[in-house]
C-alpha cells in the first residue's frame, strides 16, 4: 500500500496563483535583454566616448535614426506576419524621387509630399497583393520589386541628381518636415518617428488588426479557421511598410534637399535588423513596437560611439552586422536558459 | 494490489531513475521521481496531461536535462544529457509523438541517417537499401526501401522511425503515445513490431492514455501525476480502475457511463440537414442532424470524415449537395461565414491548426469575440482578461493566470481553451475533429460532460473521431463513412465497436495501402 500513502500526500505543484512583481514582468519581457544590452551600450558609450553624454548629442542621433525607424515600424508589422520587406530601401529612394519631381514640377509642397507616400503605399500594396495572390514567399517578391522600384526611380529621376533650391518659398516650407526643430530644439524627423511609433504600438497591442497580425503570424491556418482573412492582414501590413517607406524617403530629401536614383540602397538591411535586435522572431507572430524602438535606438547609438571615437564608417558596418548576430544570439540563449518559448 | 516491496526485480534493471527532479523557474515539471525498468520488459508510464510523462521521456531520450537526480542505464551513469550522448553510449532511442522524417528523402535514407555503409559523404546506397530491407524485414514491415517517405501513411511512417532506432543499435525504445496517431489496423500492425522488438530482448518505455493496448502490452505500469511518481504496479496485479483512480487522484463518478438519447422531435426541423454533398475526399453525403443530437461520425482516416467537417465548416471548399442549416440554405464560403452562423469548428490538429501558438490563453480564447469589446477601434484589454478568466473557469482550463502563454498548457488544457474559444460564439452546430486527441483521462471525461450539458441546452454537435470507445460513449447516433461515403447510421443503442469496424473496413478492402 506504499503508493497508496503518497497518493494521499497534497499535490505538490499548483502553488497559489502568484502575481509577479513588476521587476519580474518586466525581466520575462521580450524587450528586457535589448534593453538591458543597450543600457551597457550606453555605459560604454558614457566611459568611452568624449561628447557622448548630452542634449546636444542625443538629439543628432534622434535625427539620424528616425527615418530609419520609420521604416522599422513598417517592417515590424511584415516581420511579425512571418513575411519580409527587402524592398523598403528602394521604396525609401522611390518615395524621395517622387516627391522631388513634383516639386521640382512647382507643385505645392504637401501634395508633393503625399505624392512620394502614396507611391510608397502602392508599391506595398503591390509586394502583398502579389505574396498573397500568387502563394509566393515574400523574400522572392520582394527582392524581385527590391530590383524593379530601384528600376523604376532610376528611370524616373534619368539618372541625374534631383536638387532642391532653397529660395524657393514652397521648397523652404517642405525642408521644414526635415530640418525643422519643434520648439527650436526637437528635430522635427525625431517628433514625427515619435508619433509614428507610438501609433504603431497602439495599433499593433491594442486594434483588432494588431491583434490579427499576431495570429496570422503565429499560425496562419489557425488565424484562418478563426475567421480572420489572413491575405487581407498581410496585404496590409505590406502597403503600411511600404507607406512608411514611403515617408521616410520624403523626409530624407527634406532634410538634404537632393536626391539620385541610388538614395536608400541597403537601407532595408539596416531597418530589418533593427527589428530583429529587437526580438521579432522571422518565424513571425512575435515582437512589439517598443523592442524595435530599442533596436533602432541600439543601432542610432552604436553608430554615434563609433563616429565619435573617430572610426570609419566601413568598421561601423561590420559592428552594425556582427551585433545582429551577437544579439539574436544572447536572446536565445537566455530564453533556452529561462525556459520559456 | 501488491506493494512494490514484493516484486522480485531483475538483478540490473535497463533503466534506473533515481530522485529525478526537472524545474522551470517555479513550475516543477519533475519532482523527486525514482522508478526502475526492468531490462527486456515494456514499462508503461501513464499520467493526465501536464503530470510529467512527456519531460520524464524527454530526459531519458537526452532532449533535456534534469534539475537535480541520475539517470542510470544499464549500470552506466549519465553524465551528458544530450541525443547523440544517449543514442550512441547509452542506447536509448526515442519515437516521438510528432514524426520527425526527411520527408523528401527515402526510407533506407532516413533509417541509415548517420549511419551510412560505406563513407559518410558518399554512402553505398545499395548496401544502404539491403541494410534498411533487413531491419524493416526483423520489424514484419513491408515497405520498399527506396520508396520517398512521404508517400507513406503515418501509420508506416512511424514504423520507419522504430527501424530508425534498431539501425543505432538501440537496446531500450521510448513510444510516445504511438497509438494516438493511428487508425485501430494500424495500431495491431505497431503491435506487431513491439512484438518483434521484445523477442529481440530490446526494453520498452510506453508512454500512453488508451488502457486497453496498456494492458494489453506492459509488463509494468508507472503512474505520475503532477510531477511525482504515485503509483507503481505489476500489470497483472491491478484493474483499469485503479489506474485512472492513481492518476486522477479521485474517483471519476459514473465516468463513461452512457446517457439516454434525446426524445426524436418529431416532425421538426433538423439542424443540419446534407442532401448529396460532396467535394474533395467526399461524395454524396446525406445526414440529418436534430438539434440537442450528437451524431459521431466513424471512419477510417482516408474515409473522408476529416474534409467532410472542414467542407461543411467551409474550411475547404463543396462542390455540391444542399445544406440547410435550421431550415435556411447554409453555404460557408469561409470560415468567417460558419462562425457567423454560429457554426463551431475544432480541428484535428491542434497544434498547427487550433492553437494560435505565439498568443497568450486569455487571447486564445477570445479570438472569435474581440469585436463585442471595442471602444473607438481599441481593445478593451482588461474587459477581454476578464471574458478569458470566466469562460476559463467555466472549462476548467488549468492555467496560473491568462496572460499565459499558450503553449505552456498541457494538450488536454489547451483543448479546453480551445472548446471555451468556440463557446463564445454561442454555437448552434459544433464540428468536433477529434476533440480528446492527447487528452489525459480527467480533462476527457470533462470534455464528454460538457459534450452531454451543451447537448441539453439544444447543441448539435458532430463529432470525428478514431477512438471508437468515445464515439460510443457521446453519440446519439454514430454515421460510418468508408470511401467518402456514409455507408451507415447506427443509433447508439445497436452500436458496437466490432459493427462500427465492420462497416468502416468493409468498402476499403479494395484499395488497401501498401
Amino acid at each position: 500500500m506504499a503508493q497508496m500513502t503518497a497518493q494521499a500526500a497534497p499535490p505538490p505543484v499548483a502553488p497559489a496563483p502568484r502575481t509577479p512583481s513588476p521587476l519580474q514582468r518586466f525581466l520575462h519581457a521580450r524587450e528586457a535583454s535589448t534593453f538591458l544590452a543597450l543600457v551597457v551600450l550606453f555605459a560604454l558609450g558614457t566611459l568611452l566616448a568624449p561628447g557622448f553624454l548630452g542634449t546636444n548629442n542625443f538629439l543628432t542621433v534622434g535625427q539620424q535614426i528616425a527615418q530609419i525607424g520609420i521604416m522599422a515600424i513598417g517592417v515590424t508589422f511584415v516581420i511579425i506576419n512571418a513575411e519580409i520587406d527587402l524592398s523598403v530601401g528602394s521604396i525609401y529612394g522611390l518615395g524621395a524621387v517622387v516627391t522631388g519631381l513634383l516639386m521640382t514640377s512647382d507643385i505645392a509642397w504637401p501634395l508633393a509630399a503625399l505624392g512620394g507616400v502614396a507611391a510608397g503605399a502602392l508599391a506595398g500594396l503591390i509586394n502583398g497583393m502579389m505574396t498573397v495572390g500568387f502563394g509566393i514567399p515574400s523574400f522572392i517578391v520582394t527582392l524581385g520589386t527590391l530590383s524593379v522600384y530601384r528600376g523604376v526611380t532610376l528611370l524616373l529621376s534619368g539618372g541625374a541628381p534631383i536638387s532642391l533650391s532653397g529660395n524657393d518659398p514652397n521648397v523652404a516650407e517642405f525642408n521644414l518636415l526635415g530640418q525643422g526643430k519643434l520648439f527650436g530644439l526637437l528635430p522635427m524627423q525625431l517628433v514625427i518617428f515619435a508619433l509614428v511609433a507610438v501609433l504603431g504600438a497602439i495599433v499593433l497591442s491594442r486594434s483588432r488588426y494588431g491583434f490579427n497580425t499576431y495570429a496570422v503570424g503565429g499560425s496562419a491556418e489557425a488565424a484562418r479557421l478563426c475567421g480572420i482573412d489572413t491575405g487581407r492582414v498581410k496585404i496590409a501590413a505590406f502597403t503600411l511598410s511600404g507607406t512608411l517607406a514611403g515617408l521616410a524617403g520624403v523626409l530624407g530629401l527634406s532634410f538634404l534637399s537632393y536626391v539620385q536614383g541610388v538614395t536608400g540602397t541597403g537601407m532595408e538591411l539596416v531597418a530589418i535588423s533593427a527589428v530583429i535586435i529587437g526580438g521579432a522572431a522571422l518565424f513571425g507572430g512575435s515582437g512589439t513596437m517598443l523592442g524595435t524602438v530599442i533596436g533602432v535606438a541600439f543601432i542610432g547609438i552604436l553608430q554615434n560611439i563609433l563616429n565619435l571615437r573617430g572610426i570609419s564608417s566601413f568598421w561601423q558596418t561590420v559592428a552594425t552586422g556582427a551585433v545582429i548576430i551577437l544579439a539574436v544570439a544572447a536572446d536565445t540563449w537566455l530564453r533556452k536558459r529561462s525556459g520559456r518559448r | 494490489m501488491t506493494s512494490p516491496a514484493t516484486i522480485t526485480a531483475p538483478p540490473t534493471p535497463a533503466v534506473e531513475v533515481t530522485g529525478l527532479s526537472r524545474h522551470f523557474g517555479p513550475v516543477r515539471a519533475l519532482q523527486d521521481v525514482s522508478l526502475s525498468v526492468p531490462a527486456g520488459s515494456l514499462t508503461a508510464v501513464m499520467g493526465e496531461n501536464g503530470a510529467g510523462k512527456s519531460t520524464l521521456m524527454k530526459i531519458l531520450a537526452g532532449l533535456d536535462s534534469p534539475t537535480d537526480g541520475t539517470v542510470r542505464v544499464d549500470g552506466d551513469d549519465v553524465r551528458r544529457f544530450d541525443p547523440a550522448t544517449l543514442l550512441s553510449r547509452h542506447r536509448v532511442a526515442l519515437v516521438p509523438q510528432e514524426l520527425a522524417l526527411a520527408q523528401d528523402r527515402t526510407v533506407a535514407e532516413n533509417i541509415m541517417l548517420g549511419v551510412e555503409p560505406g563513407s559518410r559523404s558518399f554512402p553505398n546506397r545499395r548496401r544502404m537499401d539491403e541494410q534498411a530491407a533487413a531491419l524493416l524485414t526483423r520489424l514484419g514491415v513491408r515497405v520498399d526501401p527506396r520508396r520517398s517517405v512521404n508517400q507513406l501513411d503515418a501509420a508506416t511512417q512511424q514504423l520507419v522511425v522504430v527501424a530508425r532506432s534498431l539501425a543505432r543499435q538501440a537496446r531500450l525504445v521510448i513510444l510516445d503515445e504511438p497509438t494516438s496517431i493511428l487508425s485501430p489496423a494500424e495500431s495491431e500492425r505497431l503491435f506487431e513490431v513491439i512484438a518483434a522488438l521484445r523477442a529481440d530482448g530490446v526494453t520498452m518505455l510506453y508512454v500512453s492514455h488508451r488502457m486497453p493496448e496498456v494492458f494489453a502490452l506492459s509488463q509494468h505500469i508507472h503512474v505520475l501525476r503532477d510531477g511525482r511518481h504515485v503509483a507503481h504496479w505489476p500489470t497483472a496485479d491491478v484493474t483499469p480502475d485503479q489506474v485512472v483512480a492513481a492518476m486522477v487522484g479521485r474517483e471519476l463518478a459514473g465516468e463513461f457511463s452512457r446517457h439516454e438519447p434525446p426524445a426524436p422531435t418529431a416532425s421538426g426541423t433538423p439542424r443540419l440537414r446534407l442532401r448529396g454533398v460532396c467535394g474533395t475526399g467526399y461524395t454524396g453525403i446525406d445526414l440529418d442532424l436534430a438539434p440537442g443530437e450528437v451524431v459521431g461520425v466513424a471512419g477510417l482516416p482516408d474515409s473522408g470524415r476529416v474534409e467532410l467537417l472542414r467542407g461543411i465548416f467551409g474550411a475547404d471548399p463543396v462542390d455540391g449537395g444542399e445544406l440547410t442549416l435550421d431550415g435556411e440554405p447554409f453555404v460557408a464560403r469561409s470560415p468567417r461565414d460558419a462562425i457567423d452562423a454560429q457554426v463551431a469548428y475544432l480541428p484535428g490538429e491542434r497544434r498547427q491548426q487550433g492553437i494560435l501558438p505565439t498568443m497568450s490563453v486569455a487571447d486564445n480564447i477570445n479570438a472569435l469575440t474581440l469585436h463585442r469589446r471595442q471602444r473607438f477601434g481599441l481593445l478593451r484589454r482588461r474587459a477581454l482578461r476578464g471574458d478569458a478568466q470566466s469562460r476559463s473557469g467555466d472549462l476548467r482550463v488549468k492555467t496560473s493566470t491568462v496572460t499565459q502563454g499558450i503553449t505552456q498548457l498541457s494538450g488536454g488544457n489547451q483543448q479546453k481553451a480551445l472548446l471555451a474559444r468556440w463557446l463564445s460564439i454561442e454555437p448552434r452546430l459544433m464540428l468536433l475533429d477529434e476533440p480528446t486527441r492527447g487528452v489525459d483521462v480527467g480533462a476527457k471525461a470533462e470534455i464528454y460532460r460538457l459534450f452531454r450539458t451543451l447537448a441539453g441546452d439544444g447543441v448539435t454537435i458532430l463529432v470525428s473521431s478514431s477512438d471508437l470507445p468515445e464515439l460510443l460513449t457521446v453519440s446519439d447516433r454514430i454515421a460510418v463513412m468508408a470511401a467518402g461515403r456514409v455507408v451507415g447510421v447506427i443509433p447508439a443503442a445497436e452500436a458496437t465497436e466490432e459493427k462500427v469496424m465492420a462497416l468502416a473496413t468493409g468498402a476499403n478492402t479494395i484499395k488497401e495501402k501498401a
